[in-house]
């Protein structure tokens, strides 16, 4: 036994019994819950008489692959050529207001899209959004491709900016400087230095961006469906056919695979890039950040953020606020809280807030156990396997969890004990989706937050008596406090509104919270559901707020 | 080729002063070394220069022209200056022959000219062979001489240079010294150093400024600053002087409950006054006060020897002798330089 391995096996320990067992267990429950449901998914695909290329090329598929590649380019694009220069400004210059914009540009990713979504229909509904009934009918007009794409783009900025403000962030501002001794004006350096050593993780986080529009549902179903004309995307598609039941089952499989295969290609080469920009921006030592200079640009600069910040995040989400305080959707006749009291009172509102409540927590909380699991195993292929679900479409894993647990299951142990798992139909569906489907928040937040632990301080533990599991919950877990409470959190707030797999698995005659936010503003009632958003934005809002405060403090 | 002036230059971050009045005349085509303690502000200085940093008052002019005073400031681009940065600053995506083409590349010159002086400056720095390698396949001393060759190629008027070797290990450092030099010789450009290494400033430079907490402390060739360091800092910093607290008595001086005798050359006027020796202008010997010796270190050439002087420590380097730690040795002075008080 060489030494070098040693640090391989900080953690919990690696290659010990009960630590190997644990290792299957884990790997067991993922192949269960996930890598049996896809491979079932598959199977169904290959059934006989199921020919794909006739689904795929069927009129209506080509429409929705190219509703969902046009959306999805149009909003990448979109979030690309706002969120790149965004960047830049904060991450190189002195504009003002650099701390605010960042947290209003960050906004969206902790918002779910069908929020912005809603809050433009109230915008920019040609009859009866509030700014055509200012600026005359049909000034505005949401519905449609470019409508969605702008939504999605907007929801999916984030995506592209946080990553390329990292990739700044990081570069040494003597790089810039070299490039203004040189001869080059501020712009120029931006654009010849900054920008391209920036590039790759821009371009990155555009895939990125891409493969959250083409997964998307919630948006593309409240902008696309009911536009004239319809644009239907593959995922509202595959939504269509599982309503259908039986008959269109089988070409709701064979879709799936169609997104599929577009989600894995967008993703390697998002990996692809994401690994060049890492080897350019090693370079040199004694790195520092100088922000530059704008001059006269200053002030013009900061207006057209703010108002950028404005339009994009801010107006949406007021326009939601004043829906909840409208009377009559579509007029401008005063306020009333009469959706709020109606909302609030509603037993079924309360019955699927206190569901959602239960659920988001038991899965956040599921989240984070396991994602530590994961993370204290340090095997790259289980972290990366637990990474997988959250890549694939929503619709997809629904559709693969329908198919593998839709009938009860049976397992017979020692010819007495008979295990019946019925996820069919269940509130459990809801959760083991959940679950699986957000466990890399759990497992990436876990490794980094291990990653950066000091290992001797279990070491000592362990020199001090403590048994390896001891030792872990002793002396390193207590460390672990901040990444676990983030996964915990990041997790709580997606599944509290979670629409896309809530729609397909909800078992009948119930309700979450994304299910009745979509029935409402489908359906029925965009006050009402105007006031669930708001309810959920102030809940983000505060506990974006208290976590602000409690990192400033821990800071000083 | 240009000069540079500076007069009365002040800056502050905030609510600490960094530059207090620097006023500095640097000669067309001469080399000079902005040289102190870590924090005393020369990188501050050489940025002002370089038109990085805008200054709070004074003036700073390059070739007779006004760059920078409460009035306006030149932007570093218009300035026409090279500068070599610590961190290397080599752009990574592009090649050596790119990162050393982009200043005439912004000057619009014809490709066939940015062609040819690339090769020609690439082949200053002895890196003719490396034209189309990437950063990432070139070493520390690679790096640092791309950088030298992307900050000469234009003809600048004036080359900053901001600690460029304290990046290297020692043998290269050494190396590329000589080739600064070299370099310096043969196109005669106004260089500004800046560097915490006292071997450094005194092997390259015509003039030496010594800075301590924002100003100047002395301006003048090395071998001056060496002799005849004009404050009991510069005498200390540069060539490590013991510094003695104590007072002037006719021929002695008294420190604490020690008294030594001045050398005939030192000329002594009577009151209080700090005094300046350098570690080997001490002889252990037969004469002087006696001192017990706290450690001896073997330098190879020499032994250094440290003794105990009421609060703090003297150093003294000579040859081998055989003392131990606790025994007491007498110690006199060869030659020192009082600062009255
Ligand atoms: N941007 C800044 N904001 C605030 N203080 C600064 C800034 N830059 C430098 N300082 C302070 O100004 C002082 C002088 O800094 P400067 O970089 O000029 O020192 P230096 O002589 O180059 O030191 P070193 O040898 O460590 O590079 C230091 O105390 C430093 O902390
Ligand atoms: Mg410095």
């Amino acid at each position: 036994m060489t030494a070098l391995p040693l640090h391989a096996k900080r953690g919990v320990g690696r290659g010990e019994g009960p630590a190997r067992l644990f290792t299957l267990l884990l790997a067991t429950a993922l192949a269960f819950f996930f890598g049996v449901p896809l491979c079932l998914l598959l199977w169904q695909a290959n059934a006989p008489g199921l020919v794909w290329s006739e689904v795929w090329l069927a009129p209506e598929s080509l429409q929705a692959l190219a509703g969902t590649l046009i959306t999805s380019i149009g909003a990448a694009a979109f979030a690309f050529t706002i969120a790149v220069p965004l960047a830049l400004l904060i991450a190189r210059t002195e504009l003002p207001l650099r701390g605010p914009l960042k947290a209003i540009f960050t906004l969206p990713a902790a918002l779910p899209p069908f929020i912005l979504g809603m809050g433009w229909v109230s915008l920019a509904n040609p009859r009866a959004g509030l700014l055509n009934l200012l600026l005359g009918a049909g000034t505005f007009d949401i519905y449609g491709k470019l409508g969605i794409s702008f939504v999605l783009g907007t929801a999916g900025l984030p995506l592209v900016f946080l990553p390329t403000l990292a990739a700044l962030s990081r570069l040494d501002s003597s790089l810039e400087e070299a490039a203004r001794l040189s001869g080059a004006s501020p712009l120029r350096t931006l654009l010849s230095i900054s920008l391209p050593l920036a590039l790759p993780a821009a371009l990155s986080g555009t895939a990125l961006c891409f493969l959250f529009a083409a997964s998307a549902f919630g948006v593309p179903y409240l902008l696309g469906v009911t536009a004239s004309p319809p644009t239907p995307t593959l995922t509202t598609r595959i939504y269509g056919e599982i309503l259908m039941g039986q008959g269109g089952l089988p070409r709701a499989v064979v879709l799936s695979l169609e997104l599929l295969v577009l989600a894995a290609f967008v993703l390697i080469g998002s990996r692809a890039l994401a690994k060049r920009g890492e080897v350019r921006l090693s370079s040199g030592k004694g790195s520092s950040l100088r922000p530059m200079s704008l001059g006269r640009w200053r002030v013009p600069l900061a207006s057209m953020s703010v108002v950028l910040a404005v339009v994009l995040v801010v107006l949406p989400l007021l326009a939601v606020a004043l829906t909840s305080v409208q009377p009559v959707w579509g007029q401008l006749s005063g306020l009333s809280a009469k959706h709020w009291s109606g909302v609030l009172g509603n037993p079924r509102t309360i019955d699927a807030t206190l569901r959602s409540l239960g659920l988001a927590a038991a899965a956040a909380g599921l989240v984070t156990a396991l994602g530590l699991g994961i993370a204290t195993t340090r095997r790259r292929s289980l972290e990366l396997l637990s990474g997988a679900p959250y890549a694939i479409p929503g619709t997809v894993l629904a559709l693969a969890l329908l198919i593998a647990f839709s009938r009860d299951l049976r397992f017979v142990l020692f010819d007495r004990f008979a295990l019946v798992l019925a996820l069919g139909n269940s509130v459990w569906m809801l959760l083991v989706a959940y679950t699986i489907k957000h466990l890399a928040f759990g497992a990436r937040n876990a490794a980094d937050g291990l990653a950066q632990v000091d290992g001797t301080l279990a070491e000592a533990a362990r020199l001090s008596g403590a048994s390896p599991l001891r030792a872990f919950f002793d002396a390193t877990l207590p460390q672990l406090r901040a990444p676990l409470v983030a996964a915990f959190l990041v997790t709580f707030l997606t599944c509290v509104t979670e629409l896309t797999l809530s729609v397909l698995l909800i078992p009948t005659g119930r309700d979450v919270l994304g299910t009745l936010l979509f029935e409402l503003q489908s359906y029925a009632d965009p006050g009402s559901a105007a006031v669930i958003a708001c309810a959920f934005v102030m809940l983000v809002l505060v506990l974006q707020f208290a976590q602000a405060v409690v990192a400033r403090k821990r800071a000083h | 080729m240009a000069d540079v002036q500076l007069i009365g230059v002040h800056k502050a971050y905030g609510a600490t002063a960094v530059v207090k009045g620097i006023s500095l005349r640097i000669e067309s085509g001469e080399f000079i070394s902005l040289l102190g303690p870590s924090g005393c502000g020369k990188t501050t200085t050489l940025r002002m220069i370089a038109g990085l940093e805008t200054l709070d008052a004074g003036t700073i002019s390059i070739g007779g022209e006004l760059v920078d005073s409460e009035k306006g400031h030149v932007p570093p681009e218009k300035r026409a200056l090279g500068m070599v940065f610590q961190s290397y600053a080599v752009w990574p995506h592009k090649s050596v022959a790119e990162n050393v083409a982009y200043p005439l590349l912004l000057q619009r010159k014809p490709s066939s000219e940015i062609a040819q002086r690339v090769t020609q400056a690439l082949e200053w720095v002895r890196l003719g062979a490396f034209a189309q390698r990437m950063p990432s396949q070139l070493s520390g001393g690679q790096l640092q001489r791309v950088a030298i060759a992307r900050a000469l190629v234009a003809n600048p008027r004036v080359l900053l240079l901001d600690e460029p070797l304290s990046n290297l290990d020692a043998a290269l450092r050494e190396e590329l010294r000589g080739e600064i030099a070299a370099l310096r010789a043969r196109l005669g450009t106004t260089m500004i150093f800046v560097t915490h290494d006292q071997h450094e400033a005194l092997a390259l430079s015509d003039r030496v400024a010594v800075m301590h907490q924002g100003v100047i402390e002395q301006i003048d060739s090395p071998q001056k600053i060496y002799q005849s360091p004009s404050t009991p800092f510069v005498a200390g910093f540069v060539g490590g002087a013991n510094r003695l607290e104590g007072r002037v008595e006719g021929r002695s001086f008294i420190c604490g409950a020690h008294t030594f005798e001045l050398p005939e050359r030192v000329t002594a006027v009577d009151g209080p006054a700090t005094l300046a020796v350098r570690a080997e202008e001490l002889e252990l010997g037969s004469t002087g006060p006696s001192l017990p010796l706290l450690a001896r270190l073997f330098l190879g050439s020499a032994t250094e020897f440290r003794f105990t002087l009421g609060e703090s420590v003297l150093r003294v380097v000579g040859p081998a002798r055989d003392v131990k730690p606790g025994e007491s040795v007498r110690v006199a002075l060869q030659h020192a330089r009082l600062y009255p008080r």
